[in-house]
């Protein structure tokens, strides 16, 4: 048999242009969709009121940005959702530990928790406004209300799974109740609880969204909204384009390497939630 | 009655990524089985047993080389040929019934038809009674033994069987292989039946044939003459089986000159 | 053991007990907290007002109407949603070059999320039930599509190749052995699909709405009647409940623990 070892410039070459292939194949659905989308709006003649073409959404995007508008209602989408969720994380998540540590406790509340997951979100607005009144009150309770019990509830989960000989372990080699919590406990329950704040933080930006639509007046949500009063159709395209595109970003490169880390790294399996 | 399967020259070749170069999974194999022969063919790990009965199945394609089945080339998989699965592979979401009698739903038969003869082979495996139950409420040698029924009564004209008993303990497959011989008797399907367990490939087969290690070629094929029906308290003294099985390790554990 | 005692433990035991006790302490919680009148009465309303607006609304038959709209609603979008889903969920599952296309695609979807879709909506079809069952479909659509996709590409392969050899063509092969195995995961997608589905009904309903629960809720914010409110989303998380309990629950149980199956993640 033949011995193709490829010398070392080779191989790198082939990697480049492996990642170079990939990078293709992420970016060509995209190309292929924008230029269907040209195609149909040249082709059916369709006017800008009812949807416009790629280049009015490019000509909105450079104006939106050159007059900061676009740039401060993307800070103000990131920032609330950022605030929210870390202060629903920093609460739930030792919420979900201390009820976790007793099992008839925990079996208590999980069927609350799951039907107040359910409700996460869209479904507190009307309330919230009443409570807090429109703005940031409001809106930072419906991103809070969406990422709290989610957490909580994969929390609980993540630590329940835990297998009990692994507890054993740790206190027959002299581990105290908080080293028990902080070396078994929370690693342990890590996938699940990345997990339960991947799936909490797509709730809060869908939540975020419709929250700026009904409640307050900045923000992506508010400017789509806004835009339909006056038709602009091209600004609402680029809203949601850009909505769509800050989620990718956020979930893909900032959540989802998280998590696959922690489950990766340490070798663990994921529990389904 | 046909030729047989005839195997010409075989090979597989793999591009290994990480060596950065070409390996043979299977290189420049040729053998014969007679319609209604046992063959057992084993080897060390990574000799391309395994890969070999996967292309005789019709699972990969060959690189090189030509297979014929009772005059038909091979070209994909098919219900002239078998299969019995390491992992049983059984339709979780049919019944015993339904599993066994699959292949010949699949050739149009019709339902009184089909139960009929699936109800045979179950009884024929041991297994009458446990029709309408499903494969999770049934041990690993049970699921086994509906896998064998499943491939029989579709009766095909070569029974592939790929290490089938390495997942199930020990005393029950001493229990299947005796199963197994019974059934050969009464029979007679040409099987292919791939393993690494030495003892199992001589007390189930007619013919022996060892592989090498990668790539992988026929190092040697040895006639098992010991009288049938086999059983496991009698062999275990035979002097015969003794010297053939430790012909057989001594080529399986030793490299090629 | 009196017989009020093993009446009263083999209740308990029930599965409708143990998921609906835990709220009964919650329930008298409430209560207290407003008898206590820690929060205005206007803005913290009890159980017992709850129950009277609940009584109330049925009485006028509201309640009733607008419950049908809403899950009328949900199960059009719900239907749509699935019979659309899964055979795309199958196809990107089965097919590598469809995956690699539209993998990114579906997710930059999803990601845009059903409401930012409204306005446009609005602008094409108005305040109509076309957009509010666009926003259900789309919502659902994509759970649905995920699972279908994660059921289809785990499934073993030497059950695919069992088939084969026992002489089943593709055809065959996908309604014997990919449906069948995908379907733990298929349900999975229903469940979660449903459940984001309830929340996007709700979300058009306050935005577009002219009946259903959301529409009620929002409506009783103007109105300032919270009272309402908290009974829009009590009802709304049993009907939640209701749904999961009483449709997928059965669903899974006449096929997957019936078949001894599990659950195959990534």
């Amino acid at each position: 048999m033949d011995a193709d070892a490829l010398s070392r410039p080779g191989r790198t070459a082939q990697r480049v242009g492996g990642a170079l292939g990939a990078a293709a194949w992420f970016v060509a659905p995209f190309v292929t969709l924008v230029l269907a989308w040209a195609g149909a709006v040249w082709l059916f003649d369709v006017p800008v009121r009812v949807f416009p073409s790629p280049a009015d959404v490019a000509g909105a995007f450079v104006q939106q940005v050159d007059s900061g508008v676009l740039g401060n209602h993307v800070w103000q989408s990131v920032r609330r959702v950022f605030v929210g969720g870390s202060l629903a994380m920093l609460t739930s998540i030792p919420l979900g530990v201390a009820i976790s540590t007793n099992r008839a406790v925990s079996g208590f509340f999980t069927p609350v928790l799951r039907f107040f997951s359910v409700l996460a979100g869209i479904a507190w607005i009307p309330l919230a406004t009443l409570w807090f009144g429109y703005g940031f009150g409001a809106i930072t309770f419906i991103v809070f209300n969406a990422v709290f019990f989610v957490v909580v509830y994969n929390t609980i989960l993540g630590v329940n799974r835990i297998p009990g000989v692994l507890r054993d372990a740790a206190l027959s080699l002299g581990a105290g109740r908080w080293q028990v919590l902080t070396e078994v406990l929370l690693p342990g329950a890590l996938p699940n609880i990345v997990t339960g704040i991947r799936t909490g933080m797509g709730f809060a930006w869908r939540g975020l969204i419709a929250a700026e639509i009904i409640a307050t007046n900045a923000g992506l949500g508010y400017m789509v909204f806004l835009a339909r009063d006056f038709y602009r159709t091209e600004v609402i395209v680029l809203g949601m384009i850009m909505i769509g595109a800050i989620w990718v970003a956020i979930d893909r490169l900032v959540l989802a390497p998280i998590e696959r880390r922690t489950i990766e790294r340490w070798g663990l399996t994921r529990r389904t939630a | 009655m046909g030729d047989g399967l005839i195997i010409r020259d075989l090979s597989k070749v793999y591009y290994d990524v990480y060596a950065g170069q070409h390996v043979a999974a299977v290189d420049r194999v040729s053998l014969q089985i007679a319609t209604g022969e046992f063959v057992s063919i084993l080897g060390p790990s990574g000799c391309g047993k395994t890969t070999l009965l996967n292309i005789v199945a019709g699972f990969i394609p060959p690189t090189h080389g030509e297979i014929t089945l009772n005059g038909r080339r091979i070209q994909g998989p098919g219900p002239d040929r078998g299969v019995v699965f390491q992992s049983f592979a059984l339709f979780p979401w049919k019944t015993v019934l339904d599993n066994v009698a699959f292949g010949l739903k699949m050739r149009g038969m019709p339902r009184d038809d089909r139960d009929r003869i699936a109800r045979e082979y179950i009884a024929l495996v041991g297994l009458a009674g446990s029709e309408s139950r499903f494969p999770h409420e049934l041990s690993g040698g049970m699921q086994q033994r509906v896998g064998v029924a499943r491939v029989l009564a579709n009766d095909p004209e070569l029974m592939l069987m790929d290490e089938p008993f390495a997942s199930v303990d020990a005393q029950t497959r001493m229990t299947l292989q005796e199963e197994l011989t019974r059934i050969w008797e009464a029979r007679q399907p040409t099987i292919l039946f791939v393993t690494h367990d030495v003892e199992e490939a001589v007390f189930l087969a007619n013919r022996v044939i060892v592989l090498s290690a990668r790539p992988g070629r026929i190092r040697e094929t040895l006639q098992v003459d010991l009288p049938r029906p086999r059983a496991w308290r009698d062999l275990v003294e035979d002097a015969a089986y003794k010297a053939l099985v430790a012909r057989v390790l001594s080529l399986v554990r030793t490299t090629p000159s | 053991m009196t017989r009020a005692g093993a009446v009263a433990r083999h209740l308990i035991a029930t599965p409708a007990a143990r998921t609906l006790g835990p709220f009964v302490p919650i329930v008298a919680a409430w209560a207290m907290v407003v008898e206590l009148g820690v929060f205005p009465r206007a803005f913290f309303p009890g159980p017992l007002e709850v129950v009277r607006a609940f009584g109330d609304l049925v009485y006028k038959g509201i309640l009733p109407a607008y419950l049908q709209d809403s899950v009328t609603r949900l199960a059009v979008g719900a239907a749509a949603g699935i019979a659309l889903g899964v055979p795309f969920g199958l196809l990107v599952g089965l097919h590598a070059a469809s995956y690699r296309f539209f993998w990114p695609i579906v997710i930059f979807f999803q990601a845009i999320g059903d409401i930012a879709w409204l306005p446009i909506l609005l602008i094409w079809f108005g305040f109509t039930l076309t957009t509010m069952t666009f926003v259900i479909v789309y919502t659902v659509i994509f759970p649905v599509i995920f699972n279908t996709a994660l059921g289809v590409r785990t499934i073993a392969p030497d059950m695919v190749r069992a088939a084969q050899s026992l002489g089943a063509g593709s055809h065959r092969i996908l309604w014997e052995v990919l449906v069948p195995g995908a379907l733990p995961n298929i349900i999975t997608g229903l469940r979660n699909g449903l459940g984001y589905g309830w929340r996007a009904l709700i979300a058009a309903e306050i935005i577009v709405g002219t009946s259903g629960i959301g529409f009620m809720m929002f409506d009783a914010r103007r109105a300032g009647s919270v009272v309402e409110m908290i009974l829009g989303m009590i009802v709304l998380g049993i009907l939640w409940y209701v749904v999961d309990a009483g449709i997928v629950a059965p669903l899974e149980r006449a096929t997957i623990e019936r078949w001894g199956l599990t659950k195959r993640e990534a």
